[in-house]
């Protein structure tokens, strides 16, 4: 009885090992080819990628922007609040809130957003591209999917993520300047004070945005291409896409979080 | 053309196909045939390098195709025109698009004129002048195959595969496809690999034929030679009969 119970406990847990190896192999060769592609200018459509950042900007700008800055107003509410309670002093609340959006929050929060949208979209489509033997018919005409497919994401989704993440940065910082004024009188020269923040902040919250920016892509791609069969197959290759870029993300923040604090600051 | 020597392929731990030898000369039309999950559309997809056989090689035109990397394999399938069994013509482009998207990838600066004008005639050869411009969404089942022949049928490829070409059409339309691939294959003189479930079809249409059973193959030869097959399982196959080992 007990040998039994070894042999499949030790079984299972062998099973999937193995599985999670095969899927960390097949991750990191879908990235270096991800990579290769860029250089494989002639393999992409004319304009794609203009395409895809118009598809993943533009379509996330109000997700983006709703839910930033209402995070910043909450955020700021509930400091004040509690500043209110022991000090009084809302001096510091405008430069402190301005350091640990640009280092810490904005970059996390909009890659965060840009995950369940642009991750899910991305695995959908390649996903139901799969069960529909679509990805076979563009190989069938000598293209590799992932440089038709992906590499056109991938770029365009690390330069729409930079720049729907300064727009987020500036976002959330006004709709905070808002609030602490509206809320607890506290005067807009006094909110907007910059010296705070430092070139490493600037470098670390630039590097998450990029990093952030390219995880997606290739995390949602290679969960698209492995879809199993069916329109089950699809849904649950969205889920995952969504998952593990969101923690791909995080993962990412807390390594460039990590090594900025060692070396940049 | 195209040599098959003992290609055995596991999936899974499940044996898709055993042993399978074949020697495709070009200019022949051959179909394949056998019950359901009887690894037809897998035998086609291994031929075109989307399975790697644990034993034995493919040899297309003398390249043994098990052995070249993934980039090598792209060029290859350029010589191969593909109708897959559900057609999966790219719901993101438009009709013409979809045919002229083969021709356009292998030759990347055609003029867009010369290129239009192509896929337009290819439609026009299949009977669907007027619908270029239509999305393959807005096509009936019939339609849609023939988008998918022409798209196949367009870089006048040495190979052509077909994967049910007539599955789920009416016996006029199903008359009509075969009619229409005998005529292309006449004009680009390349050769054929049919798979289809509509044996008396398929029978009319090719010169050879392969019965395959759980991943054997239980007959290879001439189309006239089914009937004396020995085999019991071509035999009740062929025929339709409802007693036997299948």
């Amino acid at each position: 009885m007990m040998k039994q119970f070894l042999t499949n406990f030790f079984a299972a847990v062998g099973d999937k090992t193995i599985s999670v190896f095969t899927a960390a192999k097949t991750l990191l060769l879908v990235t270096l080819n991800i990579f290769r592609g860029i250089f494989h200018f002639k393999n992409r459509e004319k304009g794609e990628i203009l395409k895809q950042a118009y598809e993943i900007g533009n379509r996330s700008f109000l997700f983006v922007s709703v839910t930033l800055s209402a995070l910043g107003m909450v955020l700021v509410f509930q400091v004040c609040l509690q500043i209110n309670k022991i000090t009084g002093d809302q001096s510091q609340v405008g430069p402190e809130f301005i350091k640990g959006m640009i280092h810490a929050f904005v970059p996390i929060l909009t890659a965060m957003m840009l995950a369940t949208r642009v991750g899910a979209g991305i695995a959908a489509e390649i996903g139901s591209m799969k069960v529909t033997e679509q990805l076979d018919a563009l190989r069938m005409s000598g293209v590799d999917p992932i440089d038709y497919l992906i590499v056109p994401r991938f770029i365009a989704s690390i330069f729409m993520t930079f720049i729907l993440g300064i727009y987020a940065a500036l976002l959330v910082i006004l709709a905070g300047a808002f609030m602490a004024h509206h809320s607890f009188g506290v005067n807009y020269n006094v909110f907007f004070v910059f010296d705070k923040v430092t070139w490493g902040d600037l470098i670390i919250g630039s590097t998450k945005l990029l990093a952030h920016g390219s995880a997606i892509p290739v995390v949602s791609g290679y969960c698209g291409l492995t879809t199993k069969v069916g329109s089950e197959g699809v849904g649950v290759a969205t889920t995952r896409a969504v998952i593990n870029s969101s923690l791909a993300v995080i993962i990412l923040d807390f390594i460039i979080s990590a090594i900025g604090l060692m070396t940049i600051q | 053309m195209l040599q098959l020597n003992d290609i055995t392929l596991k999936l899974d731990e499940n044996l898709i196909l055993d042993r399978i030898s074949l020697n495709i000369q070009p200019g022949s039309i051959w179909g394949i045939i056998g019950p359901p999950a009887s690894g037809k559309s897998v035998l086609v997809k291994t031929i075109c390098g989307f399975f790697k056989p644990q034993k034995g090689n493919i040899l297309f035109n003398g390249t043994d195709i098990c052995k070249i990397p993934e980039t090598k394999l792209l060029e290859i399938r350029k010589q191969i025109g593909m109708l897959f069994q559900n057609n999966a013509l790219f719901d993101f482009m438009n009709v013409w698009e979809n045919v002229a998207f083969p021709l356009r990838r292998s030759n990347p600066d055609i003029d867009p004129e010369l290129l239009r004008e192509k896929a337009w005639k290819r439609l026009k050869k299949v009977g669907l002048a007027g619908s270029e411009d239509k999305l393959c969404s807005e096509l009936s089942g019939g339609m849609q195959k023939r988008v998918g022949i022409a798209r196949a049928t367009i870089n006048k490829a040495p190979l052509n595969i077909y994967d049910e070409p007539t599955a789920g059409l009416d016996p006029v339309t199903t008359s009509k496809i075969y009619d229409l691939l005998l005529e292309i294959k006449r004009q680009n003189s390349s050769t054929v690999l049919a798979i289809s479930s509509d044996v008396e079809g398929l029978r009319n249409f090719v010169d050879n034929i392969i019965v395959l059973h759980e991943g054997k193959i239980r007959y290879s030869g001439p189309e006239k030679g089914l009937e004396t097959s020995t085999d019991p399982v071509v035999h009740q196959f062929v025929r339709g009969e409802e007693e036997g080992p299948l």
